[in-house]
């Protein structure tokens, strides 16, 4: 071989590992840099999370860093100018922040939930909630309101574990896949290391969802189905497999509250209750002794014959029957036929017998074993992990709909009905998952000046009593989250609280901050009417929303809407935790967290949000930041992420703690941790022992461990509630039957009563509920493109050339017979609005749904683009078309447009009509005004050519040049 | 040695992360930078090595999403080389890697156009044509650890879609693909003979379900249930369901 | 294809220059026109190397880096394009040597090694000028004999006409001159007409063959870039399909059947002017036929780009 020039000059290079954070999947990636200019980002080999590969967004971080639409220093909106008319003046970082301290110690001082601190796709909750609370302000949340909530209770009501990232496919063993409603979904690299792991074992892969894009594409199956009814679907399986006689009886009496007995007592507030013996003890039928007996004991004792089926009368007079009766009642109904469902779901029963057929003969007749001896919580010894090879996961599709909960509970109860959950082949929860059910966390309600909060402000209501309202039932928080209107609302409502901080709905505010959120974009429903929200003024001429202060790093249309702008970093520039007590990257089989590093030089005037909160909070004393002298307890971030404990030995990051970094989960804080995980590749793994893998709700092994690192707060059995008694308690009080608080309003009863069922249930969704449906015949939803999910700065100029433009997909034989032609301009009116975009036909889309990539629309001039980027001139969004509020009914509030239990906010219920634009109409509307350039901002390059180093080209003799002769004729190679 | 890709369609999910990746090493690699035109405007376009392209094949409700990356074939009878006239486009003797030494280049385009797959791109602002090097300052690169001796696109792809090897080593990971998937060329009739080959999605049998239960009322089902129940439960632990 | 103008007036122009000198050469090799003196024939000699000059410096206008033009020599072995540079610079001296054994000495044996290197050169050149387009497989409408064939036709005829028309100013061989005229103009117009048929007989790779997919239709659903990329500048032009029918037909009446009409004396009778008109009404021609040789060729990688067959 010829010697070859030395193409990289690896001397002058330096590589940095650090954490990847174009979106919430978090890989590990490795820098390359040449000085302060990054040669290459890779996929760090050894992270958990990627295992050495990573996606499109992590490969164009470089554009991230040189996005010309970076914020470059602190911007307060110019005196005299108007809010949105995206007139700055440049302000130093003393004066922001003494400004902005003044306000907040003030309102700390007197109402503290006056400030609302809201964020978007950030990774550090735990951070931003701990400094919440020190605030004393109940209105704070991140995003999951409007992405993930329904997955996330969904799961830990019912399993413990939850799809969203609390858990993984067991990639390695499951023969069988059903992928619910994913797009890019988290997570995006690890789905897709995964599903090539399985398609290489030969399991099969079906994919519900009505587009077939992205993962679906390689499915061995898909199945178009039409949105919103996927619970049906579910359901209709549940039928199929209880009519065959499919399901995991011995898994049901177990791990489950199946044996459990629910009280029938119509009438009364016992009714639907479970029974208990004095002591709370749930009970159980012995079939031995033809009497009650505690569930505990039933575990235990070989003699107690718990009963998985019956209507019993206790001695007592009680009459019972097994949650596992209830269920079979209500799903082998013929309501759940696959006839009488086909039409709904847009799926041939055919189909939908074969699928739950195809499922229940994997999960029991090709059931795989692992060898692993283990213990469960009673003592009781297994020879060996059994594996139902199920796997399922679910995400946005599921997850964006009013009956989202519903249907996430209806895909968890097929898990269990199969026996399919944290075994080998199924479903895995991810460390600290799975948990108690639920985890013994309230939200906060009560609040005082200068006083931090005495629990969180999200958490886990257990019933009515644990609701955020007033005494006259009034919702306390700003988004009204944990009212009666959404009394699960485990992730707050963020779209909901620009609409109600402006109405003064259920009280004005003073201050809204946020964080990486693009609220008067597209991260609200409504977004026009938003931007006038933001606008409005009262009667003096005051905004009704004083004042808004946002943290980003780039020129979003929020900055533009802002009254102080914090320019944050990029992820390459700051230090950094994905911690345990947030939203960890653990596998299912290690416990996992990890750091970020800068391994880029900040250039310009910006700080990280991190420690901009950690000064922040110092400056106004919160008590676990300030010694009782006034002073600093915390010298920076960094030194608070080491020395800060939530609990004695548990800190933000799990590894290397103990003195001198030999302790792992707990332990004391070390002051070299930092540098630790840096010596590791920035992060932290503790790896499962082979005992400790499966079963995790019932291993003992695992449990004990579980609590001995704060993980749960027992170690006693994670039992899955096929039956939801806190629900059953929320549908009580709705029918005013509840032995405790009780809604007011006419219109909150009659939601409790209809969709608490405390069964999985499945309805329709409430905008299709309220609209009439031959007016607006189609679904309209939205998904993010591979290369841009989650990824809040598609203006990166390597990504953009993949996309500039978004287009209404839909399908071609319909779009044929309505006269719509590919690339046509047309018309999509829903009861709130109505838009101008273009068509694409295409094949793999369900009839009745129509879709677009989201958020590649943009304000002109936002991001750093060009006002005639296509962008904003061709590119479009659906949230025009989407009201936060449902269609109004005569006499009654406006109710929020979102799950009614979770108060998930409910985007993919959009329903619309098409119509061709006329003749010369074209262009995407409504448009804006454009957005004004900020205040030192540099010109966008107009041709980029980014490199390190001058090119080593590889030259060819010139005599081989002369000398070779054709290719296919002898000399070739 | 004949070195090139395999790219499998089963897998492929069309994210981008290959054309991406390439882009990004190659900007600074042997034959960049690879210049981005209007990178914020109206029409932002640059030079790629790598273009991911996704079709649909057969009609709802029977269409299947097919996710078609296509970079540089590294023929064997590359067309592309027997037409340059400068001598910039020649294939390597030693490994059959297609390259432009850009020295030589005077910017023609007629490579491209006897290239059938696209793999040419002019660089507008240097006036010369780029194209897949296979990473060949990668892949030769003794200071890379061994593992890391491989194209941008195939280290970096998710679904590991992607895999580089020797074909002429018949035991070599390509090799044996190609072999056992199937493995195929694109446009085969132009007789280029293309290196990369491309793996079909694989065909799978009908999955075998559980035999279909004669229809019993659901009362008389948790009847049947509740006298077996004891039964049952005396099975516990030896796997009854 | 993208019709360059600077491409379309290379081979249009250069194509007329070797045309009208392979014209001249054979004349005084053949002795069948001894009225011309040398004055005469250098000055129409000096006018073909002129029109060929004109179009290979426009040829160098579509090169992204024309620094590296030299460079177009060293790959004589397999580049059609490395021959038609390597031929048609050396076209030059052996042009300009017969021209001047024309001038100096008459007819010598040198005169005549001359003359028939330089016709033969001419023809040379335009071969490979077709060679360059006939062997590109990606593009079916030029992968055929037909185009070499075109290619010489379409120098022949046109330089034909312009060599008559000088000889008609000096008064010179009209009769004979207009005869080959229309003899040429026939075969050409006869080869451009099968061309045209040939090309719209469907053949060659599809979006199926293109990607493997054979048993059932094909679509494209995303191209996978926001904006054209160089190759759908390079080769995604296209032009609708009654533009084409239409384009055809003024080709063909500007390149042949005016000239044709002008030349045969139905228009009148025939003299310098109509001449004139015919070699300014083929000149037209040959090159909208030119634009039509690009625009209706359709390169293999729009397949990729979603068309179904080329």
């Amino acid at each position: 071989m010829s010697v070859l020039p030395e193409f990289e000059n690896h001397a002058e290079q330096t590589v940095k590992m650090t954490t990847c954070y174009m979106c919430a999947c978090r890989c590990g990636i490795k820098v390359t840099m040449e000085g302060n200019e990054i040669r290459f980002i890779q996929g760090n080999p050894d992270h958990p999370v990627n295992k050495g590969v990573l996606c499109a967004k992590g490969n164009a971080g470089i554009m991230k860093q040189k996005s010309p639409a970076k914020l470059t220093q602190p911007l307060v909106r110019k005196a005299g100018t108007a809010r949105g008319d995206g007139e700055f003046e440049p302000i130093s970082w003393d004066k922001a922040l003494g400004l902005l301290t003044e306000r907040l110690r003030k309102i700390r001082a007197t109402d503290p939930k006056r400030l609302a601190f809201f964020t978007g796709r950030d990774q550090m909750q735990a951070l931003t909630g701990f400094w919440a609370s020190q605030f004393g302000t109940i209105n704070w949340a991140a995003h999951g309101g409007f992405c993930s909530v329904n997955m996330a209770a969904g799961g830990l009501y019912m399993t413990g574990q939850s799809f969203w990232e609390f858990g993984d496919p067991d990639w390695d063993h499951a023969k069988y896949f059903m992928l619910w409603g994913v797009a890019e979904d988290h997570a995006s690299n690890p789905i897709k290391i995964g599903l090539e792991k399985l398609k290489r074992r030969g399991a099969r892969f079906v994919a519900i969802n009505p587009v077939r894009t992205g993962y679906q594409a390689i499915a061995d199956e898909w199945i178009g189905i039409r949105p919103g009814t996927d619970g049906l679907l579910a359901l209709s399986f549940a039928h199929v497999l209880l009519k065959n006689e499919q399901f995991d009886w011995e898994f049901l009496t177990r791990y489950t509250n199946a044996t459990q007995l629910i009280i029938d007592a119509p009438g009364t507030s016992q009714h639907g209750l479970l029974l208990r013996d004095e002591a709370g003890e749930l009970q159980v039928w012995n079939q031995t002794s033809d009497n009650v007996a505690s569930w505990t004991e039933s575990s235990h004792e070989n003699d107690v014959e718990a009963a998985l089926f019956g209507e019993y009368t206790t001695a007592d007079g009680v009459r019972v029957k097994t949650v596992m009766t209830q269920l079979a009642e209500k799903y082998l109904s013929e309501d759940y036929a696959p006839e009488k469902v086909a039409a709904t779901v847009g799926v041939d029963a055919e189909t939908i017998e074969r699928l739950a057929l195809e499922m229940a003969h994997v999960a029991f007749q090709e059931t795989i074993t692992i060898d692993t001896p283990w213990t469960d919580w009673t003592g009781r010894h297994h020879e060996k992990f059994i594996g139902r090879p199920v796997a399922m996961h679910a995400m946005r599709g599921i997850s964006a709909h009013s009956n989202g909960f519903q249907t996430c509970r209806a895909i968890h109860l097929l898990q269990v009905l199969l026996g399919a959950v944290d075994c080998p082949g199924s479903h895995l929860a991810k460390p600290p998952f799975p948990k108690h059910i639920a985890p013994p966390i309230k939200p906060a309600r009560a609040m005082a000046p200068d006083t931090p909060l005495s629990s969180p402000p999200l958490g886990f209501p257990m019933g009515p009593e644990d609701l955020v309202v007033d005494a006259n039932g009034e919702p306390l928080r700003i988004d009204k989250a944990y009212s009666w209107e959404a009394p699960i609302a485990n992730h707050g409502m963020m779209h909901m609280v620009i609409n109600n901080a402006v109405k003064g709905d259920p009280y004005p505010i003073d201050t809204l901050i946020l964080f990486m959120a693009n609220m008067s974009w597209n991260s609200s429903m409504n977004t026009a009417e938003v931007q006038d929200m933001l606008r409005e003024k009262d009667e003096y001429g005051d905004y009704k929303l004083p004042f808004i202060v946002t943290s980003d790093a780039f020129h979003s249309e929020m900055v533009n809407f802002s009254d102080l702008v914090l320019p944050d970093t990029t992820y390459l520039e700051r230090f950094d935790t994905i911690s345990m007590l947030d939203r960890p990257i653990s596998e299912p089989h290690a416990a996992c967290d990890s750091i970020r590093q800068p391994v880029v030089e900040l250039d310009r005037d910006v700080r990280p949000w991190q420690e901009v909160l950690i000064d922040i909070g110092t400056r106004l004393e919160f008590p676990a930041l300030t010694n009782p002298d006034g002073g600093a307890k915390f010298k920076d971030y960094k030194d608070f992420i080491t020395n800060w404990e939530k609990s004695p030995g548990i800190g933000f990051l799990a590894g290397w703690r103990g003195e001198n970094g030999e302790e792992s989960m707990v332990g004391a804080p070390n002051p070299d941790q930092w540098q630790a995980y840096q010596d590791n590749g920035c992060f932290f793994e503790h790896h499962l022992p082979p005992e400790q893998r499966y079963y995790r709700f019932a291993n003992k092994d695992y449990l004990e461990w579980s609590k001995s690192v704060g993980f749960n707060a027992h170690s006693g059995p994670i039992v899955m509630e096929l039956y939801s008694e806190v629900l059953q308690k929320f549908r009580l009080a709705g029918q005013g039957l509840y032995d405790g608080p009780q809604p007011v309003h006419e219109v909150d009863k009659q939601r409790l009563v209809q969709y608490f069922d405390p069964l999985p249930d499945w309805y329709v969704p409430l905008e299709e509920q309220r609209v009439d449906n031959e007016q607006y015949p189609f679904h309209a939803v939205n998904q993010r493109p591979m290369f841009m999910y989650h990824s809040w700065d598609s203006q990166n100029a390597w990504l953009r050339q993949i996309m500039a433009q978004n287009y209404l997909y839909m399908n071609r034989q319909r779009g044929v017979k309505m006269g719509i032609e590919d690339l046509a301009w047309v018309w999509v009116e829903s009861h709130h609005g109505k838009i101008r975009c273009q068509v694409k036909l295409m094949e793999g889309c369900n009839p009745d749904t129509v879709w677009t990539w989201n958020a590649i629309g943009k304000q002109s001039g936002a991001w750093g683009l060009s006002e005639d980027a296509p962008e904003s001139q061709k590119g479009f969004l659906m949230n025009h078309l989407i009201s936060e509020l449902l269609p109004a009914k005569d006499g009654e509030r406006g109710l929020s447009n979102s799950d009614p239990v979770t108060g998930q906010a409910a985007w993919y219920d959009l329903k619309v009509n098409i119509y061709p634009a006329a003749a010369g109409e074209t262009g995407s509307y409504p448009t804006f005004d454009a957005v004004k350039r900020l205040p030192d901002m540099a010109d966008a390059p107009a041709v980029l050519r980014y490199h390190t180093h001058e090119p080593v080209n590889l030259e060819r003799s010139l005599q081989d040049a002369l000398s070779r002769g054709h290719l296919s004729s002898g000399d070739k190679r | 040695m004949k070195l090139g890709l395999v790219i499998d369609l089963d897998t492929c999910v069309g994210c981008h992360a290959c054309a991406v990746a390439c882009k990004q090493w190659n900007t600074s690699g042997t034959t960049g930078p690879l210049s981005d035109y209007d990178a914020y405007g109206k029409e932002p376009s640059g030079v790629w090595f790598n273009r991911v392209r996704h079709y649909e094949v057969d009609d709802f409700p029977n269409s299947k999403t097919i996710n078609t990356p296509m970079s540089c074939m590294h023929c064997e009878d590359a067309a592309c080389v027997t037409v340059c006239p400068t001598g910039a486009s020649y294939k390597r003797e030693e490994d059959g890697i297609v390259l432009v030494d850009q020295s030589k280049c005077m910017g023609c385009n007629l490579c491209a156009w006897a290239c059938p797959y696209g793999a040419r791109e002019l660089d507008e602002e240097d006036g010369v044509m780029k194209k897949c090097t296979l990473c060949v300052d990668r892949i030769h690169d003794k200071n890379l650890p061994e593992a890391e001796r491989q194209p941008a696109c195939v280290m970096t792809c998710p679904s590991n879609a992607r895999h580089f090897g020797d074909f002429d080593d018949p035991e070599s990971n390509v090799s044996t693909l190609v072999r056992e998937r199937g493995g195929y060329s694109m446009m085969p009739e132009l007789g280029y003979e293309p290196t990369n080959k491309y793996l079909p999605p694989r065909q799978r049998p009908a999955a075998p379900t559980v035999e279909r239960k004669a229809a019993t009322s659901g009362e008389s089902l948790i009847g049947k249930w509740m006298k077996r129940q004891k039964d049952a439960f005396n099975n516990l632990g030896k796997g009854a369901r | 294809m993208h019709p360059a103008l600077s491409v379309i007036f290379f081979t249009v122009t250069a194509g007329a220059g070797y045309g009208l000198l392979f014209l001249l050469g054979l004349l005084r090799l053949l002795g069948l026109a001894p009225d011309i003196s040398p004055d005469q024939l250098v000055a129409m000699g000096l006018i073909g190397l002129l029109l060929v000059t004109a179009g290979l410096l426009s040829s160098t206008l579509h090169l992204a880096n024309p620094k590296n033009a030299w460079r177009a020599f060293t790959r004589f072995r397999t580049s059609w394009l490395s021959r038609e540079a390597v031929f048609a610079v050396a076209f030059y001296p052996v042009a300009l040597l017969w021209l001047a054994c024309e001038w100096f000495t008459g007819n010598t044996a040198a005169t005549v090694f001359f003359g028939i290197l330089m016709a033969l050169l001419a023809v040379v050149v335009l071969i490979c000028t077709g060679m360059i387009y006939a062997t590109l497989k990606t593009i079916r409408q030029w992968h055929t004999a037909l185009t070499p064939v075109n290619f010489v036709l379409l120098g022949l005829f046109p330089g034909t006409l312009i060599l008559s028309v000088m000889l008609a100013q000096q008064g010179l061989m009209f009769e004979p001159m207009a005869r080959l005229v229309l003899v040429l103009l026939v075969i050409a117009a006869l080869v451009k007409v099968i061309y045209f048929y040939w090309i719209g007989q469907p053949a060659g790779p599809t979006i199926n063959t293109a990607l493997g997919f054979t048993r059932a239709t094909v679509r494209l659903l995303d191209v996978g870039h926001a904006s054209d990329t160089f190759h759908n500048k390079e080769f995604g032009y296209q032009v609708d399909r009654i533009r084409i029918i239409w384009l055809r037909g003024v080709s063909i009446v500007l390149a042949f059947v005016l000239p044709l009409l002008l030349i045969g004396g139905l228009l009148g009778e025939v003299g310098f002017g109509m001449l004139l008109l015919a070699v300014i009404s083929a000149y037209a021609g040959v090159f909208v036929e030119r634009w039509l040789f690009f625009a209706e060729a359709r390169h293999v990688v729009n397949l990729y780009h979603g068309m179904q067959r080329t």
